[in-house]
């Protein structure tokens, strides 16, 4: 037939045509499986039939055969379908209909393919022209509801019992499922919605089914970490699966449904188990085993909270037992020695503890902010639970004192310096009296500063930067003030030395230097108003004459339980230098030259009060080096203790094994002032309250309250406190309770 | 029903034609009215001389007000209207004390000038007339009288007689008042009491019928009641 023949066309003959020589060979090459002499169509024969029908659907009507030959496009294929390749499907089940199954979608693929191909002219004009499916989505169709609908549900489970062997162990055939769900994929005609509901929708029902039964078989025999390891099994297995032969789409849901079963449904029983549970992990320092534990529920919707709640119980309970631990000393410890405010142990301790849970916190749970808040509120818990007489806020500041201190034990490099420093820092973050610290470090920080004992300014620096990091510039305002006066100090001394060496006319027998300091910086002393030697008081008028001309409005006070001394001391043919407080320097020279004094002349000749001239003359005749003699009154009882009654003199037969020694003396001032500390807060919560009602002019008890816990950073008062100063303002008046609501305050201007 | 009145032209005429002895009569009129006043003022001022020692001093004080009380014959350690009384003359200046200026307007303001017409304003005197929110204002007063000098509060055994004298007939509930009383007498003996506490606990009196009810943490009620609810609790156990 030649392409250009224009006669007529008739339907049938037309048909029979295409029959012959398109379809019946399509079906055979099909139904031989490529097997005969016959591959495929030759471009020729492709041409021949394809014109056929481009002339069949060109003639003009009544001889347009366009929509029969649409229509008889669908009956083909459906008769084929029905004819042979249902019942084929339906001999076979199990695997066996799966192969059967996927030879026929890869049949009717190519079936599709040629048969548009053969009728493509219809899909350029006819199906547009009618908004018809097109012929690829005719035949997928009548694949669809002719085949697929009818065996879905049989292939489905021929799908799911193999996984299931899969799951057990078995070896199974991967591309063949994967070619299934292709075609499961392919029936959504452009959606998925036929592989979720038919086949994805049954399989995470099985799953469930079948990591139930796991869960159950495990929970009963398997320690935590066992369990934990095949979980984490399992979970990699589904994933692979979903990768090797599933739609990726049911990754999420799939894992889903697997922790469910095995992680969400037995979480608490896993956490909880005896002997193999999170405490049992954390107590064995089991880090494997942990990090996986962590892994594992962090996949869950809020499957960290009872495992960060066992973690901080754990980390609260370590914390008792050092608290027991220091219980156990304070008790046992003689009763006849005074309980100390150092106990280096116990703060050592807690910080061995910090340090490692740190760790753990980092390493094994990643840093994650539960465990981060556990970790923080178990040592709040911790360190504000206080034992003993003396806080934890003192024996911190303690703790600092020691390292900072020159001659403190051991000797660390300057790097172990500021990394213990570093650590402490941490722990006193979780401190709620904080001022109760800086007060007492204030004060330890004075006493190096003042008797040279400090480290190193630059360590010192390094602290007060560390906590000034913590809070503020005006929690380490003052500390900052006390180096500023040393630093400002030894200027001065450079200069006032210079003057005194070139003047010519003053000429003193003593070395002296004077450091002054700025009141407000440095702790509140003991004022002894003693009288020194004639020799100090001309150095202290010639040291006034220059201050003045420095720095006229200044008022100088002397501090003299603050200075040090070096007192040459001669009994008889030997010499000794002795390091002394100035007090003491002074009393000794009264006491020079063999001269004797009672208590109460010396106490009225230098000024000194009975409190303080009685340690002071303990120091000097008490303790290891007794420079002086202590001679009991006639008829009084001899006592160790100084009396009122004794008289001194400087002890002729004194020797010592060194030359130079130090002679120290109890302090005079506590090691803070627990009623400046009270105060300072009375003031601070006064000071928060009226800014609070100055700026809101009206506000609740309730509010007014809430707003100064949130102002005040470096303690905790309580509603009682709180309470009392809202009374003395009201007393004061700058505050009046509302006519209208008593639990209302309104600010007075 | 009423007479039509007269068109007001008419009236208005009358009035004008003789306006100035109208004039006349009104500055009359105020004569009158000026020389009654000054006898009342004359009357209160003598009143005041009396009773502070002399028309120069500044102020009346306890022993001249103990003198009108013997006038008016009434108690003045045991009567609380002694205290409504100078309440409501407004003595509020100074604890203790009436000044000249409060005597001569509360007495102008109540319209007595005299003794006597004290004596007869007593019945109106008494504590069942002032409502809650006129008691607030009396009680207040009372503490305020009572200072000493620049002090801002009273010791408690003063502050226990005055609350039985003040608050016993009923006004608040008795057992109140009684186990409030007692906790002062026992638990703050040398302790003094501020307004804020003394006004605090009228209204605690007023809104806190039962004591289960009372909210330590969440009220602003100052720390005096707080003590006095705990003190409660532990006896009744």
């Amino acid at each position: 037939m030649s392409v250009f023949n224009r006669n007529i066309i008739q339907l049938e003959d037309g048909w029979n045509r295409i029959r012959k020589e398109a379809i019946d060979v399509l079906i055979d090459l099909l139904n031989n499986n490529f097997g005969g002499d016959r591959r495929g169509f030759t471009p020729t024969e492709y041409i021949q039939i394809y014109t056929e029908c481009y002339e069949m659907c060109t003639q003009s009507t009544p001889y347009n055969w366009s929509r029969d030959l649409y229509t008889r496009h669908g009956e083909t294929m459906q008769n084929y379908l029905v004819s042979t390749v249902l019942p084929a499907l339906r001999e076979k089940s199990d695997i066996h209909l799966l192969r059967e199954l996927r030879l026929r979608w890869r049949n009717h693929t190519i079936m599709n393919k040629w048969l548009r191909r053969f009728f493509t002219y219809l899909d350029r004009y006819y199906v547009k022209h009618h908004s018809l499916p097109t012929l690829h989505e005719a035949g997928l169709t009548h694949f669809r509801v002719q085949i697929y609908e009818q065996i879905k549900a049989d292939v489905c489970a021929a799908i799911l019992a193999l996984i299931n062997e899969h799951r057990e162990g078995s070896v199974i055939d991967q591309d063949l499922i994967k070619n299934i769900v292709e075609l499961f994929e392919a029936m959504g005609m452009g959606t998925l919605d036929a592989y979720c509901s038919d086949l994805e929708v049954p399989l995470l029902e099985a799953t469930a089914e079948y990591y139930k039964r796991q869960c159950a078989d495990w929970i009963a025999v398997d320690t935590t970490p066992e369990y934990l390891i095949k979980s984490e099994r399992a979970l990699e297995a589904e994933r692979a699966r979903v990768m090797d032969y599933l739609n990726s789409e049911s990754e999420g849901k799939l894992l889903n449904t697997v922790e469910k079963e095995l992680l969400e449904s037995v979480e608490i029983d896993l956490l909880e188990k005896e002997n193999s549970g999170c405490r049992f992990l954390l107590s064995n320092d089991r880090s494997e085993d942990l990090k996986r534990m962590f892994s594992l529920f962090s996949r869950l919707d809020k499957g960290l909270d009872p495992m960060s709640a066992i973690v901080q119980r754990f980390i609260t309970s370590k914390g008792e037992e050092i608290h027991n631990a220091r219980e156990n000393r304070l008790k046992s410890s003689t009763s006849s020695s005074k309980e100390s405010n150092v106990d280096p142990d116990f703060i050592s301790a807690l910080l061995k503890l910090h340090e490692k849970y740190l760790g753990v916190v980092r390493n094994e749970f990643s840093g994650h902010a539960l465990f981060q808040k556990a970790l923080k509120d178990a040592f709040v818990d911790i360190i504000n639970k206080n034992t003993g007489q003396f806080t934890n806020a003192e024996l911190m500041s303690t703790y600092c004192d020691r390292i900072l201190k020159s001659g403190g034990g051991e000797r660390l490099s300057e790097a172990e310096v500021e990394g213990k420093l570093d650590k402490i820092v941490q722990l006193f973050s979780y401190l709620t009296e904080k001022d109760l610290f800086a007060e007492i470090y204030r004060n330890q920080l004075s006493k190096r500063l003042l008797t040279g004992r400090s480290l190193s300014e630059d360590a010192e620096k390094f602290m007060i930067a560390k906590l000034k990091l913590q809070c503020g510039t005006q929690f380490t305002s003052k500390m900052e003030g006390m180096l500023g006066d040393l630093a400002v100090g030894s200027d001065y001394r450079t200069e006032f030395d210079a003057r005194m060496r070139s003047n010519e006319e003053f000429k003193s027998k003593l070395e002296f230097s004077v450091q002054v300091l700025t009141t407000g910086f440095w702790p509140s002393n003991k004022v002894v108003d003693a009288i020194p030697s004639t020799d100090m008081l001309i150095c202290m008028g010639e040291f006034k004459k220059w201050h003045d001309s420095k720095h006229a409005k200044r008022k100088l006070k002397y501090m003299f339980s603050l200075g040090n001394a070096t007192v040459r001391a001669t009994f008889g043919k030997r010499s000794y230098d002795v390091q002394v407080v100035t007090l003491q320097a002074i009393v000794l020279d009264a006491l020079n030259g063999g001269v004797k004094y009672t208590f109460t002349e010396l106490s009225e000749k230098l000024n000194i009060e009975e409190a303080v001239l009685k340690p002071l003359m303990h120091s000097l005749c008490g303790n290891k080096y007794k420079v002086v003699k202590k001679i009991s009154a006639n008829g009084a009882p001899s006592s160790s203790k100084i009396q009122t009654t004794d008289s001194f003199m400087a002890n002729p037969k004194f020797t010592a094994q060194t030359r130079k020694f130090r002679i120290p003396m109890a302090s005079l001032d506590a090691s803070h002032s627990s009623k400046r500390v009270e105060e300072d807060r009375t003031h601070a919560i006064e000071a928060s309250i009226v800014r609070t009602m100055k700026a809101r002019k009206t506000l609740s008890h309730q509010n007014l309250v809430a707003e100064v816990l949130s102002q005040l950073a470096f303690f905790r008062p309580n509603a009682k406190a709180i309470k009392k100063a809202v009374a003395s303002l009201i007393d004061r008046q700058y505050l009046e309770r509302s006519a209208d609501d008593n639990n209302v305050y309104n600010y007075l201007a | 029903m009423p007479p039509k009145r007269k068109a007001r032209g008419t009236t208005r005429n009358s009035r004008t034609s003789s306006s100035s002895s109208n004039k006349r009569f009104a500055s009359e009129e105020n004569m009158v009215k000026r020389n009654k006043k000054s006898a009342f003022e004359d009357n209160v001022m003598a009143m005041f001389s009396e009773l502070a020692g002399g028309s120069e001093k500044f102020a009346i004080d306890m022993e001249g007000i103990s003198k009108l009380c013997e006038q008016i014959d009434i108690d003045p350690e045991s009567d609380v209207r002694v205290l409504v009384l100078l309440w409501k003359l407004g003595a509020n200046d100074r604890p203790g004390e009436i000044s000249k200026e409060e005597f001569l307007g509360g007495c102008t303001r109540l319209g007595v000038d005299s003794a006597s017409k004290i004596q007869g304003l007593m019945p109106s005197l008494d504590l069942g007339f002032l409502d809650r929110e006129e008691f607030k204002g009396f009680y207040k007063f009372c503490f305020q009288f009572q200072r000493e000098g620049t002090h801002r509060t009273l010791d408690t055994g003063l502050v226990s007689a005055l609350l039985d004298m003040l608050l016993k007939g009923g006004r608040i509930p008795s057992e109140r008042l009684e186990t409030f009383i007692e906790y002062l007498d026992t638990k703050c003996p040398n302790t003094r009491i501020t307004l804020d506490q003394w006004t605090s606990f009228l209204e605690f009196a007023y809104e806190v019928e039962d004591l289960a009810d009372y909210d330590e943490d969440g009220g602003a009620w100052p720390v005096l009641l707080d003590e006095y609810v705990e003190w409660m609790a532990s006896k009744n156990k």
